[in-house]
């Protein structure tokens, strides 16, 4: 059978080596790689769709593998995997603790924080932290959620996506 | 069509001029004769059956200040509810200021004309935000027609729109920005890096925003757009006391350059659903519909059907809400020809 992947990948040399590497050593063959360096987006990683060809069993096992790596599985067969969720929070963001504040972000199931910026304003009271996460398919919902719980408990203005 | 016209301040005038520039017009276009027959203000009111000259009460109202000045039939003793039980008229148009503590006198004047068998326009949001369900049972009960189009958004056509332009559909949410002031205070921090504090006041010295902003942008007026729709297009029975509220006071520079960074604007965004009322800041795309600047409206309507509709006008301004509330007026007398 075959698969159709689309990856993100960081803009760094090696990058697409090391996300084909592990599809061959699981047996998997290589049918079609879509590479444009020069595409980006919006976050400035790189899509690269790849078709791969194999029993199920194996295939399975290259996608687990995907996944444990650090590289962005976005689809598989046009199904979306991730979703990228941006909020940004404003208030005493460093007083409130904010390594907690990530930390549990990140216990949420299937959340992962991808990027954070700081930025302080004169009164530290009012910093602001925008905050990039990615969320298994079909949780935005839920995250954007526990996100309001967490911002009314450490009294930030939650700004989430419409 | 004979109506009343309580409540002269902007939307209240703007409606006398729209009359007064478009009363021929109507007359030729559609054989539409749309007459004022009474009028008050907080001065008293003017009762005439054969029907007020509205250039003569706009002018009343401008020179003296008072439309109990009127010539001849100017009374400083009528007050509304007596113009409701005196005056010959077929269609109320309740215009008086916004009260959204508990939604008075507009309420009042509402039912009792509902209940006197007339027909009512209003863009009044305060009696619609709290006691949308009594008023739309009075109105069925009785068998006339409530029409606020002008409630929500100002010329931006939503309410009918939904009801006619998308029947059939199933309406599964409205979001959108329903606030010009915000808008405008939001835009220009996104394009001046200003501070909120001093945009606020740079918008109030233009007359954009009021002396008094708290119902603007602590969200409340969005808050009881937001009630209005969710009862009248989606059905619900709530109050505004239900919506959850965030206004953009606490909204600094930093997060919109934060935002910015994204390809993201901040915007005031209402919300209604099934399972959500809401109005808070929330992050816009660049280049979506929703990332419009200035004093604009705009509203988009999920549906099964149609997909996502959007719709767009200038939600504040006299002549612009007089606008939704003649297309009401015409609405009303097609129905009855």
């Amino acid at each position: 059978m075959r698969l159709n992947l689309v990856l993100e990948l960081i803009d760094v040399p090696g990058q697409l080596l090391d996300a084909l590497r592990p599809i061959g050593k699981l047996g998997a063959n290589i049918v079609a790689i879509i590479h444009q360096r020069d595409v980006k987006t919006e976050r400035g990683t790189i899509p690269v769709q790849i078709t791969i060809e194999g029993d199920k069993q194996t295939l399975d096992r290259v996608i687990g593998s995907i996944e444990e790596s650090n590289i962005q599985l976005i689809s598989v067969d046009g199904v979306l995997r991730k979703e990228k969720m941006i909020t940004i929070l404003v208030g005493n963001i460093v007083g409130e603790d904010v390594q907690d504040t990530l930390a549990r972000l990140n216990n949420l199931e299937g959340v992962q924080v991808a990027d954070l910026d700081l930025k302080m304003s004169e009164n530290p009271e009012n910093s602001s932290t925008k905050i990039v996460l990615e969320a298994d398919y079909g949780q935005k919902k839920n995250v954007l959620k526990k996100i309001k719980e967490i911002g009314k408990q450490k009294g930030f203005l939650i700004i989430n996506e419409v | 069509m004979k109506i009343a016209i309580l409540g002269l301040g902007a939307v209240g005038k703007g409606v006398t001029q729209v009359i007064a520039m478009k009363q021929d017009y109507l007359q030729n276009k559609y054989g539409f004769n749309l007459e004022i027959v009474a009028a008050a203000d907080s001065s008293g009111g003017v009762i005439c059956n054969e029907g007020l000259d509205a250039n003569l009460l706009l002018k009343t109202k401008k020179e003296k200040g008072n439309v109990s000045d009127y010539p001849i039939y100017g009374d400083p003793n009528l007050n509304s509810l007596k113009i409701l039980e005196e005056a010959d008229y077929d269609c109320l148009v309740e215009v008086t200021p916004t009260n959204i503590e508990d939604g008075e006198p507009a309420l009042s004047h509402l039912l009792t004309a509902i209940e006197n068998g007339k027909d009512v326009v209003t863009s009044n949001k305060g009696p619609l935000a709290l006691s949308f369900r009594t008023l739309d049972d009075a109105a069925r009960f009785n068998d006339v027609q409530l029409r606020f189009e002008a409630s929500v958004g100002g010329a931006m056509p939503i309410i009918n729109f939904a009801h006619e332009n998308l029947a059939g559909c199933h309406i599964e949410s409205i979001f959108g920005i329903l606030n010009g002031t915000t808008n405008y205070i939001l835009s220009r921090m996104a394009k001046e890096g200003s501070s909120y504090d001093q945009t606020l006041k740079e918008a109030q010295e233009m007359g954009i925003a009021e002396t008094d902003p708290y119902q603007d942008v602590e969200g409340i007026d969005a808050a009881c757009k937001i009630a209005i729709l969710a009862n009248s297009v989606l059905n619900r029975d709530v109050t505004l006391d239900e919506v959850e509220v965030i206004g953009i006071s606490g909204i600094t520079p930093e997060s919109i350059a934060l935002a910015k960074k994204e390809g993201c604007l901040i915007k005031l965004i209402g919300e209604a659903s099934h399972d959500v009322l809401e109005v808070s800041p929330r992050l816009v795309k660049l280049g979506s519909p929703l990332a419009v600047g200035g004093t604009m409206n705009l509203a988009t309507l999920r549906t099964d059907l149609a997909k996502d509709v959007t719709v767009a006008g200038l939600g504040a301004g006299s002549v612009e809400t007089a606008s939704a509330i003649l297309s009401d007026l015409l609405n009303i007398w097609r129905t009855k020809k």
